[in-house]
């Protein structure tokens, strides 16, 4: 009898195989099998997601998958979001455009998050690139409307445009002008982040009149509610919205008007925006409302009871993000209304107050969880906690996949124990055994990294804050959090020994920063020498480090997994501790 | 209650006179500890690995005694305020530590950006300017709660003081010196922190944001 052999197959045989194989891991276990395997995976690999942009050159990652048609990047840490990361760090986009623009004839997508795009980029992208349809810059900064305008007037097939929280340099509303009459393409633009100036509103209704795909659109703030009827009649297909500002003297038949185009939006599942509501105006949404799965309220200044108004109106809703203005009695609401809610985001309105303003406790994060099993995702910031509390959300919702708690006031107590939060974060990652993502706050000793390292086998990323006692805190993260891929440490009494100790930890995680903490300078010294396939780099911005005794503990460092060696854009307040235990810069 | 005089100083601005509050800074523990080091580091890397062998056997590094370090910060810390008043000519925020609370910069914009449209404001809930009440929150230092006032029922800074002495002597705390003086501030639209009385009491109204009584302390 003969065995027919794997490699007996064509190689476009395997290849089709191949093309149901969308997962990066999986494509990488396949390309892991043989030679020939690893061949033609390696040509028929179409989507690429790099998730430190400097782990790797655009060189490297040519070379290796030839046909990309669709590229992820990500640049900065992401305590970059806090002010932590110096301006100028890095994460510039331009070199990556440079290159793929000879390689990569027919990319069509990128997606960027945390990196510096400049105009240039864009208009190399726009250039390079015939086919390009889906452009993401998640968080991103350096460029300005003229960078977009470019995008708009070059890329005739633009399906996705989504600024997302970016820093843009807002120019001139008439960029909008830029998309031309031809461009029909449109499946989804967020420009949310853009700043108050005026936005060509005329362009915008016209393009939104002419691409009858578009499901997503997210307007700015600059765009008033007198609009938004029009918009939403030009679009009665879109499935999710974001106003602009909702606040105005509207007459009363403008108000009819506008909650007749919102109902006139039968698939719409998606609301955001709201800034400067005025709650006159929310019942315009009212008709929506049973169908809306997504809601954000987050830029709302509304109270109670409007909030809870709104909210006992949508059974189908699985994500709620909102400020502390929901307080317990709105969280309770929330908790009889919304069985199928997913995930939950409640920021603080009032962050630098000090002193807490609103009745938001912990009570309304454990009503929600004993209401809402389903809960997957938890963004919660308050300012108080009980161990108690914690233990009720563990058992009420084993499915969360991230929990991320900020009581406001760093190393707060169970304020009725007086106690640490160790036993609570360790119920929450005792029970909840997918959890991917865990941030710390409150009081808390070495013990709850003993729980995390026991218990948190499938942990991906663990943000610590002003807690832990020692180094073996740190020690039992390191040793004990198999899946751990990033770690984000500040203001925490952890030193060289852990990190020595388990230094080939570092190389099977995406990166590790750490800031205010104690780790010697002369320890990343040690680490840049012995581990050539991490990079290890000082961040300081008042003198060189080896300006100062070794065992002087340096404020930041960065270490990060990388095939291609140190970078060569650092600005003059990183230095990278090299083969030969020099400092380079 | 100890009757207590609190007399509300509406002084002349000086700059820097409502500087240098002795707030607990947690970055001051690190500085302390910069040059206070024993000299680890010539220690061998192998002599480092060989310490933690990754056989599994992890027992030896888990034997925790459930006591507490000596050198546990937290306790001897005091509850850090994390409200503060900077007459700084900075934009943003003052934050007493850096990037804490973790909120990404475009949030915190949300409440302090102007905007024309009539919008209701983090601290000042105004519904129409036109006769109705504007209430403003009022903070004591040293007091829990915070209260409001509404701004229109008052003519003047001095009818103002009065009746914010009436309402906060109740709060006061015993122990205090009799003769404390307290300063009166207030954050204008922009964000910035001033003593209450350097402007007429009509553009006051229109401005103030937050009034907060703070203790004087020359």
């Amino acid at each position: 009898m003969q065995k027919k052999m794997m490699y007996s197959f064509p190689d476009d045989v395997l290849e089709h195989v191949f093309s149901f194989i969308q997962s990066d891991k999986d494509r990488n276990a396949v390309s892991a099998v043989c030679k020939l395997w690893y061949e033609i995976e390696r040509w028929c690999r179409r989507k690429v997601f790099i998730g430190n942009c400097y782990a790797v050159s655009p060189r490297v990652v040519i070379k290796r998958f030839p046909e990309v048609r669709s590229i992820e990047l990500k640049g900065k840490p992401h305590f970059a979001d806090f002010n932590l990361v110096p301006d100028g760090w890095g994460g510039y986009v331009l070199p990556w455009i440079v290159e793929m623009a000879g390689a990569y004839p027919c990319l069509e997508e990128i997606r960027l998050k945390r990196m510096v795009v400049t105009d240039e980029s864009l208009e190399l992208i726009a250039k390079s690139f015939k086919n390009f349809k889906v452009l993401v810059l998640f968080s991103c900064e350096g460029f300005s409307t003229d960078g977009l305008a470019a995008i708009a007037a070059g890329c005739k097939n633009l399906r996705e445009l989504d600024l997302r929280e970016s820093e843009v340099d807002d120019l001139s509303g008439h960029w909008l002008t830029h998309f031309p009459e031809t461009c029909t393409s449109l499946v989804s633009l967020n420009i949310s982040c853009l700043g108050s100036d005026e936005v060509s509103f005329s362009a915008l209704e016209r393009l939104v009149g002419r691409c009858p795909n578009l499901k997503s659109l997210r307007l700015n703030r600059a765009v008033t509610l007198d609009k938004i009827a029009n918009i939403l009649r030009r679009a009665p297909q879109l499935v999710d919205f974001g106003t602009g500002n909702y606040a105005s003297e509207l007459p009363p038949d403008v108000l009819l008007n506008l909650a007749g185009a919102f109902s006139s939006c039968k698939e719409l599942k998606s609301l955001s925006g709201f800034w400067d509501v005025v709650p006159a105006y929310l019942p315009a949404l009212y008709s929506v409302c049973s169908r809306l799965t997504s809601l954000n309220l987050s830029y709302a200044t509304i109270q109670n009871p409007e909030i809870i108004k709104l909210v006992s109106r949508c059974p189908s809703l699985q994500r709620l993000l909102v400020l502390d203005y929901i307080e317990d009695s709105g969280l309770e609401a929330l908790a009889s209304s919304c069985k199928d809610l997913q995930e939950l985001r409640v920021f603080p309105s009032d962050p630098f107050g000090g002193e807490p303003h609103v009745s938001l406790t912990e009570q309304g994060l454990v009503t929600v969880s004993l209401g809402c099993p389903k809960l997957q995702s938890i963004l919660y910031f308050c300012h108080r906690m009980t161990n108690a509390a914690l233990v009720t959300i563990a058992q009420s919702c084993p499915n969360l996949t991230r929990f991320r708690l900020c009581i406001i006031e760093p190393k707060t107590a169970d304020y009725l124990t007086l106690e640490p939060l160790d036993v609570g974060f360790g119920a929450i990652v005792e029970h909840c055994k997918d959890l991917r993502r865990l941030s710390l706050s409150g009081l808390l000793t070495d013990r709850v990294f003993e729980y995390i390292g026991t218990y948190a086998k499938k942990l991906e990323m663990l943000s610590v804050a002003f807690a832990g006692d020692s180094d073996l805190g740190l020690h039992h993260v390191l040793f004990g959090c198999e899946s751990l891929r990033k770690l984000e440490i500040r203001d925490c009494p952890f030193g060289d020994k852990a990190l020595l100790a388990n230094a080939a930890k570092l190389e099977t995680m995406r990166s590790l920063w750490m800031s205010s903490c104690t780790v010697s300078f002369g320890a990343c010294k040690l680490l840049g020498q012995k581990m050539p396939r991490l990079n290890v780099e000082v961040i300081d911005e008042t003198e060189p480090p080896d300006s100062r005794p070794e065992s002087c503990p340096v404020e930041k460092f960065y270490i990060y997994r990388s095939v291609s060696g140190p970078r060569f854009d650092k600005p003059p307040f990183v230095w990278t501790m090299d083969e030969e235990g020099k400092i380079m810069h | 209650m100890p009757n207590m005089e609190l007399q509300l100083g509406l002084a002349l601005p000086t700059p820097n006179m409502i500087k240098g509050f002795d707030l607990n800074n947690h970055r001051l523990d690190h500085l302390k500890q910069r040059g206070c080091f024993s000299n680890k580091s010539k220690r061998s890397f192998e002599q480092a690995f060989g310490n933690f062998k990754q056989d599994g056997k992890t027992k030896t590094l888990l034997l925790w005694s459930g006591q507490p370090n000596e050198e546990e910060d937290h306790k001897d810390q005091k509850k850090t305020t994390f409200s503060t008043i900077d007459d700084s000519n900075d934009d943003e925020e003052v934050e007493q530590v850096v990037g804490w609370p973790p909120i990404k910069t475009w949030r915190k914009k949300i409440f302090n950006q102007p905007n024309g449209v009539g919008g209701i404001e983090n601290n000042r809930v105004a519904d129409k300017e036109n006769g109705r009440s504007i209430y403003v929150k009022v903070k004591m230092e040293g007091v829990a709660i915070t209260r409001k006032v509404d701004i229109r029922l008052y003519l003047s800074y001095q009818t103002l003081s009065n009746s914010l002495i009436t309402m906060f002597s109740k709060d006061k705390k015993c122990g205090d010196d009799d003769s404390t003086r307290y300063i009166l501030t207030y954050q204008d639209k922009e964000g910035d922190w001033l003593i209450a009385g350097d402007i007429p009491w009509q553009s006051f109204m229109r401005c103030v944001q937050r009034l907060k009584i703070i203790r004087n302390r020359d």
